[in-house]
């Protein structure tokens, strides 16, 4: 990964949402991050899911269904 | 005319010793500084120095510090600038952060290393040992931010007796093995030593 590509990001309502989603992703070797939310998006002391926006549709396909996603966005 | 001190961009101590110099010829200065810490220290200094202080946050980031007082009083305060005059220091003790669980303890160290990439400013040196050293060989998920920092001229040091405990010496992906001397020494001489 390099910084010129293109990120996005997975908010979630809890930190066990966020939790499972990286243990689903990690079983299907999808490539992502979690990184701490970013302060420019909110102030909670939260945790979020980043990944290369190449990757969208794989990622919202493996956690339909399995964990609630708040919203995703841009990084 | 107040006088202007320009103390954007400035290491501390730097920004609390020109404010200090400029309060000693004068009665009323306004200081320009670009983070908060900054600003603490030279509140703290004006409020020992018998000041009156406000602050302005302007948009750009900087802050305006307005500091007056009544002449000729409390000129002679002394200065106890509170900032260590050593380098930053960060020493990883676990690949955990904080203990009690330990799933939330690796998402916080986690975090934290990330976030370490933007520290202003970024540590001298940071420091590996006991299971901390876990983060910094082959399949880490942190190994790439490690890299990142690395790249930024920031010393890695890895306990070379650790990774040996854990039979993973030859997995070593970033920094350089290290031993309880340049530890134990790096650590004394730091002006802050964080250990998360």
């Amino acid at each position: 990964m390099t910084d010129t590509e293109e990120y996005h990001v997975i908010l979630f309502d809890s930190v066990h949402y966020a939790l499972r989603s990286e243990k689903i992703l990690k079983e299907m070797g999808i490539s992502h991050k979690l990184i701490p939310v970013p302060r420019h998006i909110s102030s909670d002391c939260g945790i979020c899911i980043r990944f290369t926006v190449d990757l969208r549709n794989r990622i919202e396909e493996a956690l339909a269904g399995k964990v609630d996603i708040r919203e995703i966005r841009p990084l | 005319m107040t006088k202007i001190i320009d103390a954007k961009g400035l290491a501390c101590p730097r920004p609390v010793l020109l404010t200090k110099k400029a309060l000693e010829q004068e009665d009323t200065i306004t200081v320009i500084v670009d983070n908060e810490p900054a600003v603490e220290n030279i509140r703290r200094l004006g409020t020992t120095m018998g000041c009156t202080l406000q602050t302005e946050k302007k948009e750009d980031g900087t802050f305006l510090i307005h500091l007056s007082r009544e002449a000729g009083k409390g000129t002679a305060a002394p200065l106890n600038v509170s900032c260590a005059t050593g380098p930053l220091v960060i020493a990883i003790s676990s690949d955990r952060m904080g203990r009690g669980n330990d799933e939330l303890g690796y998402v916080l160290i986690r975090s934290f290393i990330h976030t370490m990439l933007s520290l202003e400013p970024l540590p001298q040196t940071v420091i590996f040992y006991n299971t901390g050293v876990k983060l910094t060989v082959k399949d880490s998920e942190v190994l790439d931010d490690l890299k990142k920092i690395e790249e930024s001229c920031v010393s890695i040091l890895v306990c070379g007796t650790c990774l040996n405990y854990f039979g993973i010496s030859k997995d070593l992906s970033v920094g350089v093995i290290s031993n309880m001397y340049d530890i134990a020494s790096t650590m004394a001489g730091a002006g802050r030593l964080v250990v998360p």
